[in-house]
């Protein structure tokens, strides 16, 4: 009974420190803001990923166009229209995030 | 090529229709088993689903001329004699809530063979449900 | 002992609507440190619910009878392992387990989401600990496992089939399942509460989805299994409102899955996916109620329990909350490319979706039914295996062809005259396939012969698939054919071992189709020394057997099983156990599994009569054990496609490397 009641005691103590750590490591934190991405910050994730969306799809469509499953004719029409988007999506990035990993060779 | 409109959306909503419409047919046509208690079973004529407790002593052989027992409303006192044929259910004895399918002739329920299932003595009931 | 059940349980439900409430002011007034705190409630909800479950776990160990629990689902002859696993027996204890998984999840989710994206987090916590908060709620005022009565003698015991490890470990398995469907659930309401755009929640989550959905449909198998061996009625699926409980958030997840690769590749189907994640998380939630509740009448719930009222509303508040969400931040989600052909990849994922999410609502329909029927025309009727049966067919084969289908067709467009290319084979194999099989006398079931040839259509396109790619790799390099294989792989993890899975799910469906369509069944009388023949094997009754333990007196029957000449292939023992304690019977079958064809001999002794004679029922199913096969080749082929891989890592961390230097 009594060996409970110590676990309980110590859980219970436990829990608050716990959940008041953050304050206790930090009694007077300079900057106390939680930051999500502004505006800016969305329009460039959103061309991350546009550009990132991008980039496999071209390395699909060699990959598909070396399997078969696009003929010659297919992949001519796609592969022009595909290069240009990357081009564009890079291009509408900052250029810090130009230096991204390059167009990989191999599928 | 790409099109105007978003083919996507008609597709969806074409489908939805059609899932829809099979639904309703079969569910119409098909109606699904009555489920009933030994209390509201008097007057049905077709197939329906019997579910009560079984109360006394069944006699018989399932696998022979047929099990015979009573099975009573589990919360009233309506009773109606079953006869059943085919596999029993281990936890099937006196007291147990079961379900079975059959039609109800001259008085007698007749079971379908092979349709009786009982009620596993729940897991998750309710506090101080003793066997 | 109890008090410090009682306690942690309230320490948890307090740690839980700390996380709730003052996680939802610290993501809407943006304070870091008090989100952190939320954050760390938590894990510390975690902490609390594992002293609670320990105090449980102690209290079945001990056979502590004081404990109205103990002594409903345990007894002193319990062997200690199912004394144990007794903590998912009831209802109390299954809450429990609900709880410290729960926990679990929410704690792993925050100490590896912390540091990459602190404000999809923020928003997350509240969510998680509203969920949380619902179960501990129920735990601490409606149905405690720690309530404490005068100490009978001996407890109730547990039913003699749930004493087998396969019913052991499966409500865990499916748990793991359920419960992980509320971490996408989670991030996805989280990044509709940030009103954020982008794909990050997808991708923090896509690893747990894949994991969750591997537990619950390995935890179905397990229950397959078990009612397969354990109940042994020679099936192992009976649309039983419990089994389709679980099935039910099991194809929503599979469509989630599918859609969400989709929307990282094409960014389409955004608003879908998250009424799909939404859907998914609110199915496992009625699955939850419909096994407590007993509100559907089912061979596993029949009583009436306060739980139901309580879990409806909850669902009731999800579902409002989440469609109020999706509405409003309608906008934000509107997709930025359309779909340019119906006969592309991205259309056969949306059939796919299409088809899993038809056959998801009419198993839901069915199950409700009884309700809705009584509602309208103050009838109950139920609907059973035809029902089910006709929609599963409907659905699922085309599904199935589908998973053939859509590996083949390329992305945005496929001109016809290349899909005929690349389908020449696969559909070459399935027609000599389909020939032969009627040749063989399978024309017995029309639908057995057009499952078998989708069948061997899918897996043909699945076998091309990876040689074609094989061929590609190693036509770039040096490798050998071996390391081009592997190479291949490691790098599309998602997608070769997606494919795996697809060939397990094709296994699944070949052991379906035969073990229903193509089994022999038969019944007979048999005194001693007769005999009954059974897809060509001749069963001869030898007598019966009995024996006796602590727990139990087991008789079996002893039947020689003969194949066709005077040598004896096999010696079976179907039988029944009575148990004492819990003064019930329990089925024993016996089952012979043929190694060459993967069948089944499975014989139940139905009746043992008093004159010596046994009524024996004997099942012949051929190509069952391809159903449990199918299970390891699942649990493979999601291992493959959820292993790490170190350049997408990479990649990924520099996308959003922006928002983690700032936060």
């Amino acid at each position: 009974m009594t060996a409970a009641l110590i676990i309980g005691a110590i859980v219970a103590a436990a829990c608050v420190a716990v959940v008041a750590l953050p304050f206790l490591r930090e009694p007077k934190a300079a900057d106390d803001v939680l930051d999500a991405p502004g505006e800016r910050e969305q329009r460039r994730l959103a061309g991350a990923e546009e550009r990132d969306r991008a980039l496999a799809a071209l390395k699909e469509l060699e990959f598909d166009h070396r399997t078969g499953k696009v003929s010659d004719d297919d992949y001519r029409a796609q592969v022009g229209a595909l290069r240009r988007r990357v081009a564009d999506a890079v291009r509408a990035l900052d250029p810090p995030e130009r230096t991204e990993p390059k167009v990989p060779a191999r599928g | 090529m790409p099109r105007n409109g978003s083919p996507a959306r008609l597709v969806v909503a074409l489908s939805v229709a059609a899932v829809l419409a099979i639904f309703l047919l079969y569910t119409s046509i098909a109606g699904g088993t009555p489920s009933l208690r030994p209390s509201t079973i008097a007057g049905h004529t077709g197939q329906v689903s019997l579910a009560g407790r079984v109360v006394g002593h069944p006699t018989g052989d399932a696998h022979g001329a047929g099990l015979r027992f009573t099975l009573r409303d589990v919360k009233g006192r309506a009773t109606v004699p079953v006869l059943y044929r085919g596999t029993v259910p281990d936890l099937f004895k006196s007291g147990r809530d079961i379900v079975v399918d059959g039609r109800l002739r001259s008085g007698t329920f007749v079971a379908v063979p092979g349709s009786l299932i009982t009620k596993c003595p729940s897991k998750y009931a309710p506090k101080h449900s003793s066997n | 002992m109890p008090d410090l059940g009682r306690a942690a349980l309230v320490t948890a439900f307090g740690l839980l609507l700390y996380a709730t409430v003052v996680g939802a002011l610290a993501a809407w007034k943006r304070r870091r440190r008090l989100a952190a705190s939320a954050q760390n409630a938590l894990i510390a909800a975690l902490v609390a619910s594992a002293v609670a479950s320990a105090v449980l776990l102690t209290a079945l160990a001990r056979h502590d009878f004081s404990f109205q629990y103990v002594a409903d689902h345990t007894s002193r002859e319990l062997p200690l392992r199912y004394a144990l696993t007794a903590f998912w027996g009831g209802q109390e204890g299954s809450l429990l387990l609900w709880l410290l998984v729960l926990c679990g999840y929410g704690a792993a989710a925050v100490l590896t989401t912390r540091r990459v994206s602190r404000d999809l987090l923020a928003w997350t916590v509240p969510v998680l600990g509203f969920v949380g908060s619902f179960f501990a709620f129920m735990l601490v005022f409606v149905s405690s496992p720690f309530v404490t009565q005068r100490a009978p003698a001996d407890g109730a015991g547990l039913t003699p089939s749930l004493q087998n490890p396969y019913m052991a470990i499966h409500p865990p398995m499916l748990y793991l399942g359920y419960v992980g469907l509320t971490i996408p659930f989670a991030f996805g309401m989280g990044a509709l509460l940030s009103r954020r755009t982008d794909e990050r929640w997808i991708v923090a989550t896509r690893r747990w989805t894949l994991a969750a959905w591997t537990f619950l449909g390995v935890g179905q198998l397990l229950g397959a299994h078990w009612a397969y061996v354990e109940i042994g009625w020679g099936g192992y699926y009976a649309w039983d409102p419990v089994e389709n409980a679980a099935l039910m958030p099991w194809l929503a997840a599979t469509a989630f899955l599918h859609s969400v690769m989709i929307q990282e590749k094409r960014g389409m189907l955004r608003v879908w996916n998250m009424v799909l994640v939404a859907l998914a998380f609110c199915l496992s939630i009625f699955g939850t109620f419909l096994t407590r509740s007993g509100v559907i009448q089912s061979i596993h719930s029949f009583a009436q329990s306060p739980l139901g009222g309580w879990f409806l509303g909850f669902i009731c508040v999800v579902t409002a909350g989440t469609t109020v969400l999706i509405v409003a931040r309608l906008p934000l989600l509107r997709a930025r490319t359309k779909l340019e052909s119906l006969v592309s990849r991205e259309a056969t994922f949306l059939y796919n979706n299409l088809l899993l999410v038809a056959l998801c609502l009419t198993i839901l329909w069915g199950v409700v039914y009884p309700l809705l029927s009584e509602l309208v025309r103050g009838q109950t009727s139920t609907v059973s295996k035809p029902y089910y049966n006709f929609f599963l067919h409907s659905f699922g084969l085309p599904l199935l062809l589908l998973m053939g289908i859509g590996p083949l067709v390329a992305w945005r467009r496929a001109s016809l005259r290349t899909l005929g290319r690349t389908f020449l084979w696969p559909l070459v194999a399935a027609i000599v396939a389909g020939a032969a099989l009627l040749a063989a006398g399978a024309g017995s079931s029309r639908i057995g012969v057009i499952a078998y040839t989708f069948c061997i259509f899918v897996l043909s396109s699945i076998a091309l698939e990876f040689v074609r790619g094989t061929r590609a790799r190693k036509a770039l390099g040096d490798e050998s054919w071996p390391h081009a294989f592997s190479s291949l792989v490691a790098r599309n993890r998602r997608r070769y071992g997606g494919y795996v899975v697809h060939a397990s799910v094709v296994f699944l469906a070949i052991g379906i189709a035969g073990s229903s369509a193509y089994q022999t069944v038969r019944e007979q009388r048999l005194g001693v020394g007769q005999s009954m023949t059974v897809a060509g094997r001749q069963l001869v009754f030898r007598g019966f057997e009995q024996r006796r333990t602590p727990n139990h007196r087991a008789i079996r029957a002893v039947v020689d099983v003969y194949d066709g000449g005077a040598h004896r292939i096999a010696r079976m023992y179907p039988g029944k156990n009575q148990y004492f304690a819990e003064q019930e019977v329990s089925n024993e079958v016996a089952i012979r599994h043929d190694l060459l064809d993967g069948s089944d001999l499975f014989l139940i002794a139905d009746q043992v009569n008093s004159d010596g004679s046994i009524d024996l029922k004997a099942l012949e199913k051929p190509l069952v054990n391809l159903i449990w096969l199918a299970g390891f080749v699942f649990v493979g082929g999601s291992l493959i496609a959820l292993w790490p891989d170190a350049r997408e890592e990479r990649r990924l961390a520099e996308r959003y490397a922006g928002a983690m230097a700032r936060a």
